[in-house]
């Protein structure tokens, strides 16, 4: 059973009412809430329809909160399964939508398009929109930006469009807002803006072909959720009811809606706990997310507030280092409004005799690599540093974090050149694809039976995997060879003489687990076989259950079954052939079709150790590593808001270097908002203001990066495309701090 | 059939006067229909003539018992009581009759002979009735799939008659009621305006689809002197069985009709009414012979104390309310729960459980695996578990459709090869498919090898070539046992062009009867593929007599036309006949939970998978209908909401389980996932429920077994 610290037992005493709970990074906060959900059921407070809901960020944190609790659950005699369920917040509102489609304004069998869908979509209406109106270029562009670069220019001119417009909408539907509404708005106030008419035309067209398919995408999902609680009252009610207790996670990313839809569903005689950082909100960009709800709710009277300062994870140099960042920040920041974005709680070590200490420190435990590097020269100082550590050190977990993923995929290049394993967690789409690949192989064996190259595919799609050992993939590479040369199948699958399988494939060197490997396959493929005339939907249900056990991969394959029903629906002579044919296209991207979350399910480093993770400074949050490489900590990944920064928003072909997107969200905010005066100001009060929100959640972000590493961690940086970079202020900061303190560099 | 040993409850009935009107009541399996039977036996052996019983179901599959006992060796001689729905009465009445109420009642065509639709023949020209306003744009805000539109309109319908409201009142009642996005509205009127099409239609045509054969009789016939004197002089005695099952119309006419016989026996089941999503209505039934002698039936010959005790136990915990303290608590023993993750592992448990069971000499037919639906995928995976282990396992899903038995693919596609007239040209696939279904040892890939070196689409002469066409070693990998079958098989269907034979049903019943079902092909004593070409057979031979008729001319040959349909998904799979014999069959029975309760007949252990499934608790979604709203308790004024939808659902709930409960001897097995087929959680009010039981087996300090 779970043995917590103090301040986490002070967390676990909680009786009831508002509660609000900062903890730093490493605390063990994922650990007490769950023992605080698991308390609340076992102590029977819940009656049998009701349950304990937890609400998280994304959806590997799901995986990590509900295993943990059925553990407490399941130890206790009760089912585990029931009494909680945990969520992300597209979870949640989905599951309020589909209790109540008909309200929502939704047929039950509406789908949902994932956020590659969806930006394709935006993609080709814009494009169309830009063909119409060709002035927008005039309207924008500066003439400065001459025709030599104009194919580099179009390109990226399209691709701010794609991204205003991407923004405007999920902006617009944060705000509840219409397209209609927002035009109305703009008439009454006899405004008129290109980009806003812009994105309300593109916003039309997106609504439209959404409507066209009977699907939603996740923004939609959330509105929805949140009308349909403000509706109907006797469903809010129900809900309410049915989960007293609201325990909410990384709340300082909560956004508008979802700080509404909560405040509905808990009411205001209802049980809540908040328990976030507000040093790690890393999602605020063109987003309604913002930590000062957490920071106002923690302030409201009335709110429990509790601190988890203690952390484990980190050893005593770089948790000096994650305060003295906070710290600088506090008192010593040259732009002053900008001294809030990182605040105390600072962390705390662990407290002596702590089941879990912090690791011991070290003099070496922070690098920083002082010197100008360019892009390339820094990859490879990472890369040989890597070169020399990784050998005697196999039994530690490493990462190296980068602000982009493009520049991570040079980093798995270098990498892979350099024959390091790697554990890349840049693509979301990775696993859809060789998901749905996987599956189209199998129909295309199952359509030509007796063909013994589709079955050798199939038989290495099934059972090679990257996370599988070296050893195991060249034994199926091996035994697919076999099947190839196979000629005659039917004796494998179907023998009718007693043949020996060493004797069938002429190959007397199969060893016991070659032999169990072709037995397993050779079952499943005869029941795979069998069910080859099932209608195809149900026939690719009944292959994920036997290949997949990830929720995502069954909730994707059920999206694969549902898009394969509705082409068999539109085309009843299709054959195997043709729905693997869908399938490929799939498979090799042609159509984006990305998993139904964003967010692929956790792996956790210290099953990897001695391979490096390649991964974004955001999709290292919740992760730790003993050895962490931070790269790029310069002034334009890491700008301050001060002169000399560059910003990855302020485009150089624009009027002004205007943040053309930061402008325009303004405009539509006080479109909506009816507020005129922020209507008419000045071109670029948005686009400083921009900076500055920029500045500040890279602050945190390069908080998030310190905090991953357990002993180790090295920073680099380097000078950019046009060599115009210099070191990230703060980053100068800590170096100064460092070398006052004597801290080794 | 040996004396069936009666209780003292029963023997005591069983001494009424014959001459007397009765009300039984009691819950299910206490033996209510056995000693109605009983009573059948005893008023027709003293002398009341067999011809003036009148036996009324609600629903063919609960006429079950009777008709067995009327066809028993053991029943009295000289005549046939008649064992009727309603619905089957009116139909005869209405042949009777026709002339006297054909031009009355706005039939184009009075002097032609009415034409009795069945639901596949009605799904048929509904299809035909909408296509125009589907080239509207009707329904296009709603997603749904066109056989499911059909039958809800048509489900409307029958509603307005089974009820007793006007059909054009169907729009009305529904957007009244409508508390949602006022889109939908317009939905409604659509349909209104469908289903009053269709009725024109009908009456156009003198086609009698079940609402209006329902509303002749019933608003017509029965009110004329020459039917209602017909009736009463015929009719003295009334068996009327689960009347709770039953509509209110059919309440109403049988509560005029009571007065005037010499004897009636009503029956009640006092936990029933799970028909009340086909306009069922335990409420109206409540009001019937209520003045009447009531004798009440209180054991159950059926459970276990444990199982009883369970039942309660569940019962109280469904409703979320303490059980009494008297409450036994010997329930524990009479349930097992396994959690899992994946749905893999739950059908592994079960397989695994089952096998165990029979090791113990328990019967496959003493177990039941219940769902609360019956996807093709689950059917398939579990039916592969139970083979493999080789456990006998029979299935009923009546809402199935025909075209998804792999049967019926089979035989439609050697039916395309049997007829070229009908240019219907089967893919290779297809072909392989039915070759690896009717050829015994036929797997996938020999399959595939007879088809891809024998079929020759097009050849005037057949597209199947000898086998002794092909070259030896292609023929050893087939195998020649294969390839003799295959040759056999060749020469039927060349045979069979040769006898010029129309008729889709004749093919049918040929090919099954004269090669598919002999030795060496795979009907041969398969119970399964029998039922399914029966009832293929029945279908087609319905079809054909419910549309060949001047009425309606066809452009096409009916047995093509019958294809196209049935490939369009159209026709059901099951009727009450096919289900009977297979019924019999010795084998595990696997079926939703609802097919269960219709079919009566109690087993010893009862499976119930994905306990955590909300479909244990919520109604279907129905886009263009409402039962409830439909249904006469429905107050007019009143809207449909959230919490109509939750107390409807909860009271729906303890109606299932605890009519499963009924029909179970000795033990429940509860088996959880996770995760669902589809990669979603559900935790669904069932399992909280059970959820409420563990708790109490803790503070009651019994040892849980891991779960």
């Amino acid at each position: 059973m779970f043995n917590p610290r103090l301040h986490q037992a002070e967390v676990l005493e909680y009786g009831g009412g508002w509660m609000g709970v900062s903890a730093v990074p490493g605390s063990g906060k994922t650990h007490t809430l769950s023992a605080l959900a698991a308390r609340l059921i076992l102590e029977g407070q819940l009656q049998s329809d009701q349950e304990v809901l937890i609400v998280t960020l994304v959806n590997s944190a799901v995986d990590n909160f509900s295993s943990r609790i059925a553990g407490f659950v399941k130890a206790s005699g009760l089912l585990e399964n029931v009494g909680y369920r945990v969520r992300t917040l597209h979870g949640l509102a989905h599951d309020i939508v589909r209790e109540s489609p008909d309200i929502a304004g939704v047929s039950d069998q509406f789908s949902i398009i994932d956020d590659g869908e969806s930006t394709k979509m935006i993609d080709e209406i814009t494009a169309a929109y830009l063909r119409e109106h060709p002035e927008l270029t005039e309207v924008y562009i500066t003439s400065s930006a001459d025709d030599s670069s104009s194919s580099r220019l179009g390109a990226q001119w399209n691709s701010l469009l794609n991204s205003i417009n991407s923004s405007f909408i999920s902006q617009a539907k944060d705000l509840q807002a219409e397209p209609g509404d927002i035009r109305k708005a703009l008439e009454k106030r006899k405004f008129h803006d290109p980009l806003i008419e812009m994105g309300i035309e593109v916003y039309t067209q997106y609504q439209r072909g959404l409507h066209f398919r009977n699907a939603v995408d996740f923004t939609d999902l959330i509105r929805m959720a949140y009308t349909v609680l403000r509706s109907d009252p006797q469903y809010l009610e129900r809900l309410r009811f049915r989960w007293p207790y609201v325990l909410e996670d990384e709340a300082q990313d909560s956004s508008y809606l979802q700080e509404q839809i909560l405040r509905l569903l808990i009411g205001p005689s209802g049980n809540w706990v908040r328990v976030g950082d507000p040093n790690q909100a890393i999602y605020e960009t063109f987003t309604t997310a913002n930590p000062k709800y957490l920071k106002e709710f923690l302030d409201t009277p009335g709110v429990i507030r509790r601190e988890l300062p203690n952390s484990g994870r980190s050893n005593l140099s770089i948790i000096n280092l994650a305060n003295q960042l906070i710290r600088w920040t506090e008192s010593g920041h040259p732009v002053e409004t900008l001294r809030k974005s990182l605040t105390s709680p600072y962390i705390e070590p662990a407290p002596p005799g702590d089941p879990q200490p912090n690791p011991p420190d070290s003099p070496n435990a922070i690098y920083v690599h002082k010197n100008k590097l360019k892009p390339d020269r820094e990859l490879e100082v990472v890369i040989n540093s890597l070169k020399s550590w990784l050998p005697g050190n196999t039994d530690k977990s490493v990462a190296v974090l980068v602000p982009i993923a493009k520049r991570g995929e040079r980093v798995v290049e270098e990498l892979d050149g350099a024959g390091i394993k790697v554990v890349e967690m840049l693509k979301s789409s990775q696993s859809t694809r060789k998901t749905a690949k996987m599956i189209q192989k199998l129909l295309l064996s199952l359509a030509d039976p007796s063909s013994p190259p589709k079955c050798s595919n199939a038989f290495q799609e099934i059972y090679q995997s990257p996370q599988h050992n070296v050893e195991d993939n060249e034994r199926v590479e091996r035994l697919a060879m076999l099947l190839r040369k196979t000629l005659k199948l039917e004796d494998f699958f179907y023998p009718f003489s007693g043949r020996s399988l060493t004797a069938l494939f002429d190959a007397s060197d199969l060893d016991e687990s070659d032999i169990a490997l072709l037995d397993d396959f050779r079952k499943k493929m005869v029941r795979w076989q069998a069910a080859s005339s099932l209608p195809i939907d149900q026939l690719v249900l009944t292959l994920a259950q036997d290949l997949f056990t990830t929720p995502a991969d069954l909730a994707l394959t059920h999206k694969f079954a549902l898009l394969l029903e509705f082409s068999a629906a539109n085309h009843p002579e299709y054959k195997l052939v043709d729905f693997a044919d869908e399938l490929r296209e799939i498979a090799s991207n042609e159509r984006r079709f990305i998993g139904f979350s964003e967010e692929e399910t956790g792996i956790d480093p210290a099953k990897h150790k001695g391979e490096v993770f390649v991964l974004t400074y955001h999709k290292a949050k919740g992760l730790e590593w003993d050895r962490v490489y931070l790269l790029s900590v310069n002034n334009y990944d890491f700008p301050s808001a001060v002169e000399g920064d560059e910003y990855l928003s302020e485009k150089w072909f624009v009027k002004d270097h205007a943040n053309l997107e930061a402008e325009t969200l303004a405009k539509l905010k006080a479109v909506v908002g009816e507020d005129i005066p922020a209507l008419h100001t000045s071109t670029n009060d948005a686009t400083l203001q921009a900076r500055e929100d920029y500045a500040a959640e890279r602050l945190r972000l390069f908080y998030v990066g310190i905090t991953r590493a357990r002993e180790n961690l090295i920073i680099t940086w380097n000078s950019g495309k046009r060599d115009a970079c210099t070191m990230s202020l703060p980053l100068q900061a800590m170096l100064a701090w460092m070398e006052n303190n004597n801290a080794p560099d | 059939m040996a004396l069936t040993e009666l209780t003292q409850e029963q023997q005591a009935f069983l001494e009424q006067p014959f001459e007397s009107k009765l009300l039984l009541i009691g819950s299910a399996g206490s033996g209510k229909t056995t000693a109605a039977v009983e009573r059948l036996k005893s008023l027709v052996g003293n002398g009341i003539p067999a011809r003036s019983v009148l036996i009324l179901v609600p629903q063919r599959s609960l006429a079950i018992p009777y008709v067995e006992a009327v066809q028993n060796a053991g029943f009295p001689a000289g005549g046939e009581p008649a064992v009727v729905t309603l619905g089957g009465l009116g139909q005869r009445m209405i042949s009777l009759f026709w002339p006297m109420i054909s031009k009355t009642s706005g039939f184009a065509k009075p002097n032609f002979p009415p034409q009795f639709l069945t639901l596949e023949s009605a799904q048929y020209y509904m299809a035909q009735v909408i296509q125009p306003f589907l080239q509207k744009g009707y329904f296009e805000n709603i997603s749904i799939d066109p056989n499911r539109l059909y039958s809800q309109i048509l489900d409307n319908i029958n509603k307005a008659a089974v009820v007793g409201f006007p059909l054009g009142e169907i729009g009305e009642r529904l957007k009244k009621a409508w508390s949602g996005e006022a889109s939908r509205l317009i939905t409604y009127d659509q349909a209104q305006e469908c289903a009053v099409e269709f009725r024109k239609f009908c009456l156009k045509n003198n086609l009698l689809d079940y609402s209006l054969q329902f509303e002749l009789f019933t608003g017509t016939l029965w009110k004329t002197l020459l039917c209602h004197e017909y009736l009463i002089r015929n009719y003295r005695h009334l068996i009327y069985d689960n009347i709770e099952e039953d509509v209110p119309v059919a309440h109403d006419l049988v509560s005029e009709w009571l007065p005037e016989m010499d004897s009636a026996l009503l029956i009640r089941d006092t936990a029933g009414g799970f028909r009340s999503f086909l306009g069922a209505d335990p409420d109206s039934a409540q009001n019937l012979g209520n003045l009447y002698e009531q004798i009440h039936f209180s054991r159950s010959l059926n459970q276990s104390e444990g199982i009883k005790s369970f039942q309660s136990a569940l019962h109280y915990a469904i409703q979320d309310r303490k059980a009494p303290e008297s409450d036994s608590s010997d329930w524990q023993d009479a349930f097992e729960v396994q959690s899992f993750r994946f749905y893999p592992e739950m059908m592994d448990w079960t397989v695994d459980r089952i096998s165990l069971l029979l090791q113990q000499e328990v019967r496959p037919d003493e177990i039941a695996v219940l769902t609360p639906y019956l996807s093709d995928s689950l059917r398939f995976s579990l039916f592969n578990r139970f083979e493999l282990k080789g456990i006998p396992v029979k299935t009923f899903r009546p809402s199935r459709s025909l075209k998804d038995e792999p049967v019926t693919r089979a035989l439609l596609s050697l039916a395309k090869i049997a007829y070229p007239q009908w240019h219907m040209i089967p893919s290779k696939q297809d072909i392989r498919f039915a070759l690896t279904q009717s050829i015994a040892g036929a797997d996938l890939i020999r399959a595939d090898l007879l088809a891809q070196t024998l079929y020759q689409p097009g050849k005037p002469d057949g597209p199947f070539a000898p086998f002794e066409q092909i070259r030896p070693e292609m023929q050893s990998r087939i195998t020649f046992s294969i390839g003799e079958r295959y040759e056999r098989l060749r020469q039927w269907l060349i045979e069979f062009r040769s006898r010029q034979v129309n008729e889709l049903d004749i093919f049918l019943s040929s090919i099954f009867g004269e090669i598919l079902s002999q030795e060496g092909f795979d009907f041969h004593q398969n119970l399964e593929a029998a039922a399914v070409t029966a009832r293929l057979v029945e279908s087609a031979l319905k079809f054909r007599r419910a549309v060949l008729v001047e009425n309606v001319p066809l452009q096409i040959p009916i047995g093509k036309e019958y294809t196209n349909l049935l490939d369009r998904g159209l026709i059901a799979a099951q009727s009450v006949s096919s289900w009977r014999q297979q019924m019999q069959a010795n084998a595990v029975l696997l079926t939703p939970a609802f097919t269960f309760l219709m079919s009566n007949r109690p087993v010893r252990y009862q499976f119930w998978l994905d306990v955590g499934s909300h479909g244990w608790w919520t109604r279907l979604d129905q886009p263009l209908t409402q039962p409830y709203v439909l249904s006469r308790q429905w107050d007019p004024s009143m809207r449909w909401s959230h919490d109509f939808e939750v107390v409807n659902n909860q009271k729906n709930l303890d109606r299932l389980v605890s009519g499963l409960l009924s029909r179970c001897r000795e033990k429940v097995f509860l088996g959880i996932s996770g995760m669902n087929e589809q990669g979603n959680e559900e935790r669904g009010e069932l399992v909280n429920a059970v959820q409420v039981l563990r708790r109490k087996m803790i503070a009651m300090g019994s040892k849980v077994e891991h779960v």
